[in-house]
């Protein structure tokens, strides 16, 4: 959206040859609204039946106990806590790339931005999910919330879990505002060119935009000041949830460096899954106009910075629990690489660190194909981080009569699944009835129409 | 009946969650109809008792809550055990309140057991007895355990008035061969007391006095106060076994000689102190004695036993010149074919070295001289194979188990035509009767017995027997006596008369109150029988080849389930073997070379076979047994016993010989050899050990006697840490801790800590069943127990230091608790206050508050947090812990926790309540001692000390400050309020 | 002649747009709208409109938040003081986190109360001289005014090349 300060400049010409005009990019993203095929409802069927195991899945854990998982003392957090941050993880590119990127002006923003604030809220709400699945009582979850209650207890302030229930709440609302915020202009002009029920529904979601001066003039506004609060907020979540660990006295989770380490890695995962996501969007709805090869490249040279600081921590890590001579560090990194969960060690090395640096190469950056393979691996990757620094971390403390391994069992794996599908669900829902596609940004990135001659 | 009474006293006092009633279970809570006029709602009381779970005989002290028996504690007025409890002992609750009991009499039919009334099934005994003493002499047998004082004396008679003495006193364990090994010494057939506290040097031949030898709890204690260090002293103790177990963890010094020549290697011992003129005889006794032991060289002696000349000489030279010292023969050394020779040869060199009288005494009466001997039951077996027995009664004692399958007990008691047991649980000898009469368990029943010389122990009930239907062994034979038209029992009408036989009032209420009639036995003087030299040394000979793979089976008693009785009992059964830390299953150890060679590793199912049979057992390869032999626990194997026994793990007694006896007529438990063969197969062994090497982390320390007299200590990783850093690390928590105090926190509170003195702790695991019965602690099962989630919330932890290559390591136990940090790292991540620091210095844990995030239990270093993987605590769940009545245990001071919260040891935060509460209402001052947790209780090494820290007079203050004291982990700077007292040990010369 | 409070020009190019401001100003006129399918700094230019004051709002909703998130840690720590791991009651750095995220919250929040405050959202009526075509690829300017002034003005959108102009 606009802020009256300097305009962003197209970065370059949107592509080659002739620009689509304001009427194509209305008419173009709008068709992607258009009622969905078969295909779509096969997609829609498949993640309902997942979605419905997963449910199962929980239920069955409600009824018998955590007892059903393969938690393993004193291995007492494991797929869960895993998945919650892989989820929160991926959230964090769609601020990024969304409020970051618009307070640098960066112009490649404009194609993606949208995609990655959905998937970011979405994320927001798979996440949010497992720390309740988690919970051994999850029906008093509510107790962690500080509101008067007969109990006379209120929250903990000084507990990780506390902060991480205000970031994530907070995120929640805040990376929706922004979502709905910049939806309303889209909204008013699918409003326009729509009737009956949604026509009513979006000039209720659109407030009744008008695209007026004065509305314009505020929202601009607005929408700088939401993206000055998202940014520092996506730093501060994720550091939140790192300090989950980072706040323990847990060998291989007590370290300074999680903070950066963990939000690079968000970073990181986040952009994996936008490009995962947006490739096959791109293919379905005919977008390649307007998301292009060129904004792939940028995402994935994010990647490869935020892979970098990834190994680059890493590294650290190892270094500094052989410098800080601490044996208790030091057996439990040694463990980590060579003990009993090396092949899980090693699945992150690889997927994070070596092959995203097959992207130095432009001609890999810039095929479509190789990134969505990367991409996935990535995905996969940044789960299995989480993964080690959660299970290996317990399963080799300071305690060593009570060294253990554990393994998922069927309900956390049907969870798991479960949450992809509850993700997809919101997607597909989402891209049938909003504009994947922020119409009003890509025409003020366009050449503004102007008459043949003007006065007369 | 018992349903209403209980729901009664529910009523009153309010335990019905408690005990586990759902409240959708409908039951109504009821006002009590009658008052009881010794029963306060409320408040415990204690009924003074004998132990009967092994025939040591400890005193207890039942105590009961609103007429329920929920606890056992020691007896401190009791000289045997003095106040002090096993893992055993503590479990007869669980026998007591067994789902599986025998709540009805039955009668065996060709279509199975059949309910019969009890008085059809007195008619039919009567009937049978009758006609069995018509039909002649000695037909009728009557069988019980070891037994003593009145109601003996009473089945004696009564087993008399049928015209019959057939009397079959039977033990798994009778200790024949020290009886016999006395006779051919000393003239003496009695086993003599012996007297650990004041050895200054204890030799044991393979006697696991700490485990299951003759008195381990009293033996404990004893044990403790002798090999503890203090005030720069401390006893040596030398293990003489082939295999390694708990009694030889304590031990300065592991010798492992081969398998039979333990009483080679006493002579040897003998030999070489009067060789070296230490001596203590004079006269013919000494050239006797001095001309018998010239027959024992050294190098001899080395070559047999395997056991190096300097050592033995070492040995004999320390062991001289401790005086008193106390040489033990027991466990293996006395259950091979030479058994007898061994513990003739254990008396000679107590004998020589002149602890005869001192450390070993004789009396007038021993507790064991009428207990029968292996022999005396194949005896019996045969008569029956020969039809010479119509009627036998078996009460309180299991053959069909205990007695190798080879003996043919099976078959010869089938053709007994009226078989009858007098059984509270249905074990395999109940099993093959034709008659089961449901008897009282030992905390239901009137008894005297006579465990020590000068000791009359009284057995009195804690309550109301649980099940209408049951009746006591002696109440029956009365009752079947009257039937048959005999008087016995000389006018007494129930067991309780014939306990109050020729007592007057006053006396028997003073037993009753103080347990027993307790009173100093006088010393039997003993001399060596001029003709010693008849018992010299022969090797034992083992069944089976010796060529090839061939392995030594040592069979040892479980220290967790003794001869098998244990087996019902899920305490028990989840209580890790002391020594290899598996629980619920059977396995063969196999030392690492051998596993090598045979190419087997932990959880490798191998069948082990002997010639006399086979079974299959899962390995677990260990270091504290010999290359060439392996060793199996008894106890396990049951075909019947009740659901915790049943079909689970192996007996090893099914692979020795009938006929494999010594020269005193016991069971040589030691005398086949076997071959492991792979199956292919695999299991999972059931231990809680994760790591058996703590990695130079300090968390069990120990230092050498001489370190310990020059005030050196074993330092932990902390030690790194600069004084600086400490201090700093220090300033910056007190002033945290500044800012910390405010409203009650600011009030002058006590601070409750514990110290452990590892010099004394045995690591017997007695503590972890008491903490079981006390704080109502799930049994989780065999399953559970494989995934790492045992609920006990004191464990025992044990690391292996040194090389286990050889002999030459050692083992360092630890009991692991919540430490009740003051900087607890489980408190402050908890978002919803469940893990908060009390002001008088505990980890409270709210149950109701706790929603199970296990942040705490991920961020305790000690990993002394159990969280409810199941609902252990609702009725009618698939994982209800507390089947009906074991519910009637549950300890109404403590929640049952449910499903999905974290739970923890908290220092028995319900008695110091209590205490508190009861000092209050008595108007006096908390003293220390008044407040003491179930695990410190029972204690038998007494190596737990309670109290309050802030008291600078209290023992725990004073305890603390000691120069061994440390804390597991400390560099973590968690301020734990349990302090360690490093274990010292003896090494080279004592 | 109608009774019409305004004249709305529909212009196809920004520049034609800006170029009837550009008139509409010279003539002195105050009252008048712009509808645009996506903000343009020309029309920006050419209306200069004095800065929002939504970032009022942000700025008060963010002090309130900071403030709020601090007071309620402490409050409710000291309502019922329960030590854990030997922590101050009030302990400042964890309190920090909280009172961070109800910064951004309330901030954030205040600010899009303060947004539709002033852009006069929801506006769910029909607004004068609005025609859909304004959110797809048209720039419509909206004079109101007596007739006298709506006279010029049609002759000013006429000029500046308004594809079509009309009453509302």
């Amino acid at each position: 959206m606009a802020t009256l300060a300097t305009p962003i400049p197209p970065a370059a010409p949107l592509h080659a040859e002739a620009p689509p005009s304001y009427a194509d990019t209305t008419r173009d993203i709008i068709a992607t609204l258009r009622p969905p095929g078969r295909k779509y409802y096969v997609g829609m069927a498949f993640v309902l039946v997942g979605l419905a195991f997963g449910a199962f899945c929980w239920g069955y854990q409600l009824r018998y106990g955590l007892g059903v998982t393969g938690y393993q003392p004193p291995i007492f957090w494991g797929t869960y806590i895993t998945t919650f941050v892989f989820w929160v993880g991926i959230a964090h590119s769609g601020t990024l790339i969304s409020a970051i990127l618009y307070l640098f002006r960066s112009g490649w923003r404009t194609a993606v931005y949208r995609t990655a604030e959905a998937m970011t809220v979405f994320a927001v709400m798979t996440a949010g999910l497992f720390p309740i699945l988690h919970l051994g009582r999850a029906w008093y979850a509510y107790w962690v919330f500080p509101y008067p209650n007969f109990r006379g207890v209120w929250s903990n302030f000084r507990s990780p879990l506390v902060w991480d229930v205000f970031a994530i709440s907070t995120y929640l609302t805040v990376s929706a505002t922004f979502l709905l915020m910049g939806l309303i202009p889209d909204v008013a002009a699918v409003r326009d060119r729509s009737l009956g029920w949604r026509q009513r529904l979006y000039s209720m979601v659109s407030f009744g935009w008008k695209g007026s001066d004065r509305e314009w003039h505020h929202f601009g506004r607005m929408y700088l000041y939401l993206a000055g609060f998202a940014t520092p907020l996506v730093l501060s979540v994720h550091s939140v949830v790192s300090w989950d660990f980072a706040m323990a006295i847990v060998p291989g989770w007590h370290a300074t460096i999680f903070a950066p380490y963990f939000v690079a890695g968000a970073i990181f995962s986040g952009c994996g899954m936008v490009i995962t996501i947006l490739v096959p969007l791109r293919k379905a709805f005919h977008l390649e106009r307007y998301v292009q090869v060129r904004h792939f490249e940028s995402l994935a040279k994010v990647i490869l910075l935020t892979a970098s600081i990834v190994a680059y921590a890493y590294a650290t890590e190892y270094f500094i629990a052989w410098y800080s001579g601490n044996p208790f560090e030091r057996s439990s990194f040694y463990n980590r690489a060579f003990g009993q969960y090396w092949w899980a060690t090693w699945i992150m090395l690889t997927c994070n660190a070596f092959i995203p640096q097959l992207l130095w190469f432009k001609k890999i950056r810039t095929s479509i194909p190789t990134l969505f393979v990367i991409s996935i691996f990535i995905n996969i990757g940044m789960w299995f981080e989480r993964f080690v620094i959660i299970v290996t971390g317990l399963s080799h403390e300071y305690e060593p009569w009570q060294w253990s391994y554990y393994v998922p069992r069927w309900p956390e794996l049907g969870i798991l699944v479960g949450s992809f599908c509850w993700f997809s669900m919101w997607f597909l829902l989402f891209i049938k009835f909003f504009p994947a596609v922020a119409i009003s940004e890509i025409k003020e990135s366009l050449p503004p129409p102007v008459q043949a001659g003007g006065r007369r | 009946m018992e349903r209403r009474r209980f729901l009664q006293v529910a009523g009153v006092a309010g335990i019905g969650v408690a005990a586990g009633c759902a409240p959708t279970s409908g039951e109504r809570l009821l006002p009590y109809v009658n008052e009881s006029d010794d029963l306060i709602p409320g408040i415990p009381e204690f009924y003074a008792s004998t132990c009967r779970e092994c025939p040591a005989g400890c005193g207890i002290q039942v105590k009961t809550r609103e007429a329920r028996a929920i606890k056992v504690e020691g007896n401190p007025a009791h000289p045997v055990g003095h106040g002090r409890v096993c893992a055993r002992g503590q479990a007869a609750l669980q026998g007591l309140y067994d789902p599986d009991r025998v709540k009805q009499p039955w009668r065996r039919t060709a279509r199975g057991l059949e309910p019969v009334t009890w008085d059809r099934a007195i008619e039919q005994i009567a009937t049978a007895l009758g006609a069995a003493a018509a039909s002649g002499a000695d037909r009728v047998a009557l069988v019980t355990g070891a037994d003593s004082g009145a109601l003996d004396a009473f089945y004696d008679e009564w087993l008399a008035a049928f015209r019959s003495h057939r009397r079959l006193r039977y033990e798994a364990f009778a200790y024949e061969p020290l009886r016999e090994a006395s006779r051919l010494t000393f003239g003496v057939a009695a086993v003599p007391e012996f007297d650990f506290a004041s050895a200054r040097y204890v030799l044991s031949f393979g006697a696991d006095f700490l485990e299951t030898w003759l008195s381990p709890v009293e033996y404990t204690r004893q044990f403790a106060e002798a090999h503890r260090y203090h005030d720069g002293r401390m006893a040596k103790f030398v293990a003489v076994e082939p295999r390694r177990g708990l009694t030889a963890y304590s031990a300065d010094e592991w010798i492992a000689p081969k398998p039979g020549t333990e009483g080679l290697l006493a002579l040897g011992i003998a030999s070489s102190v009067v060789r070296q003129g230490k001596a203590d005889l004079t006269g013919a006794e000494a050239d006797r004695v001095r001309g018998f032991c010239a027959r024992f060289t050294a190098r001899g002696v080395a070559e047999t036993t395997g056991v190096a000349e300097d050592v033995i000489d070492r040995v004999a030279r320390e062991f001289a010149a401790a005086r008193p010292s106390l040489a033990v023969a027991g466990g293996v050394a006395t259950q091979h074919r030479a058994a007898t020779q061994a513990a003739a040869a254990v008396n000679l060199l107590n004998y020589v070295v002149g602890n005869v009288g001192r450390t070993v005494r004789y009396h007038a009466a021993s507790p064991w001289e009428k207990v029968s001997r292996y022999r005396d039951a194949t005896a019996w077996i045969a008569a029956m194979q020969a039809g010479a027995v119509d009627v036998a009664l078996v009460h309180r004692t299991n053959p069909a188990f205990t007695l190798p399958k080879a003996a043919g007990f099976a078959d010869a008691f089938r053709k007994v035509h009226l078989t009858v047991a007098l059984a509270s649980h249905l074990d395999e000898t109940a099993e093959l009767c034709d008659l089961i009469l449901p008897d009282v368990t030992p905390l239901e029943e009137w008894s005297v017995v006579e465990p020590a010389a000068g000791v009359r122990s009284f057995v009195q009930p804690a309550m109301t027997p649980v099940f209408d239907g049951t009746r006591q062994a002696a109440d029956a034979l009365l009752a079947i006596a009257a039937k048959a038209g005999k008087t016995v029992g000389r006018g007494a009408a129930t067991a309780r008369e014939l306990v109050a036989a020729g007592m007057v009032p006053t006396a028997l209420d003073h037993a009753l109150q103080h347990g027993g009639e307790f009173a100093a036995a006088p010393v039997k003087p003993v001399r060596l029988v001029p003709d010693f030299a008849r018992v010299v040394y022969r090797a034992p000979a083992f069944d089976g080849d010796a060529g090839g793979e061939a392995l030594v089976l040592i069979a040892y008693p479980s220290a967790a389930l003794f001869d098998g009785r244990g087996a019902n009992k899920g305490w028990l059964q989840e209580l890790p073997d002391v020594a290899t830390k598996i629980a619920w299953q059977s396995w063969v150890e196999v030392h690492p070379d051998t596993a090598l060679r045979l190419r087997v590793a932990n959880g490798d199912l191998v069948t082990v076979t002997s010639p006399h049979g086979r079974v299959e057992a899962p390995v677990y390869v260990y270091p504290g047994v010999r290359p060439d032999v392996v060793a199996m626990p008894i106890g396990q194997g049951h075909t019947a016993y009740g659901r915790n026994a049943k079909h689970r793990g192996v007996n090893p007694l099914d692979l020795l010989g009938a006929d494999a006896v010594d020269a005193s007529g016991a069971l040589a438990f030691c005398s086949t050899r076997v071959t492991l063969a792979k199956t292919g197969r695999q299991t999972r062994l059931a231990t809680t050990e994760g790591s058996a090497r703590q990695l130079g982390r300090g968390i069990a320390r120990a230092v050498s006697l001489a370190g310990a007299l020059k005030g050196e200590v074993e330092a932990g990783p902390e030690a790194t840490l600069t004084d600086a850093e400490r201090a700093a690390v220090a300033a910056a928590a007190a002033s945290q801790r500044e800012r910390a105090n405010i409203g009650v926190y600011a009030k002058p509170n006590p601070k409750w800590e514990l110290t452990i003195d590892l010099s004394r702790c045995t690591g017997c695991q007695a503590c972890v069943t008491a903490c079981y019965a006390e704080n109502n602690l799930p049994v989780v099962g065999e399953e559970q127990t494989l995934r790492h989630r045992g609920m006990a919330w004191i464990r025992l932890e044990r690391y292996y230091e040194g090389d286990t290559a050889g002999t030459d390591w050692q083992v360092r136990q630890i009991p692991m608790l919540c430490q009740q940090c003051e900087n607890a790292p489980c408190e402050p991540v908890c978002p919803v206050y469940a893990a908060y620091h009390t002001p008088d210095g505990l980890n409270g844990q709210i149950y109701n508050r706790c929603i199970g995030t296990r942040y705490c239990a991920a961020n305790c270093p000690y990993k002394v947090r159990y969280f409810n993987w199941w609902d252990y605590g609702t009725v009618g769940d698939p994982y209800f812990a507390f089947v009906e009545p074991l519910n009637w245990q549950l300890n109404p001071d403590v929640t049952v926790r449910t499903k999905g919260v974290m739970e923890k040891c908290t220092f028995c935060v319900q008695r110091i309540r209590f205490a508190q509460t009861d000092a209050k209402v008595r108007k006096r001052e908390l003293a220390d001692g008044d407040i003491t947790p179930a695990c410190a209780q029972t204690c038998p090494a007494e190596a737990i000390v309670f109290g309050d820290a802030h008291d600078p007079s209290s023992l725990v203050s004073r305890l603390k400050q000691d120069a061994r004291g440390y804390h597991a982990l400390g560099m973590l700077n968690t301020k734990p309020g349990v302090t360690y007292l490093e274990r010292v040990i003896t090494q080279g010369e004592a | 002649m109608s009774a019409a409070t305004g004249v709305v020009g529909v212009f196809g190019g920004v520049d034609a747009a800006v170029a009837a401001i550009e008139s509409l100003k010279a003539r002195g006129y105050a009252n008048y709208r712009v509808y645009s399918p996506t903000p343009r700094p020309e029309l920006a230019e050419a209306l200069a409109r004095k800065e929002s004051p939504v970032r009022l709002f942000t700025l008060f909703g963010a002090l309130t938040g900071t403030a709020f998130g601090f007071f309620y840690a402490i409050a409710t720590s000291l309502d019922w003081p329960l030590v854990t791991g030997g922590k101050p009651i009030v302990s400042w750095p964890p309190f920090v986190v909280i009172g961070f995220e109800t910064t951004i919250l309330i901030g954030a929040l205040a600010t899009v109360a303060g947004m539709f405050l002033f852009a006069g959202l929801p506006k769910l009526g029909r607004a004068p001289g609005y025609d859909p075509r304004f959110s797809d690829d048209k720039f419509g300017v909206v004079a109101f005014g007596g007739p006298a002034q709506l006279a010029e003005a049609r002759e000013i959108f006429a000029a500046s090349g308004a594809e079509e102009v009309k009453d509302v």
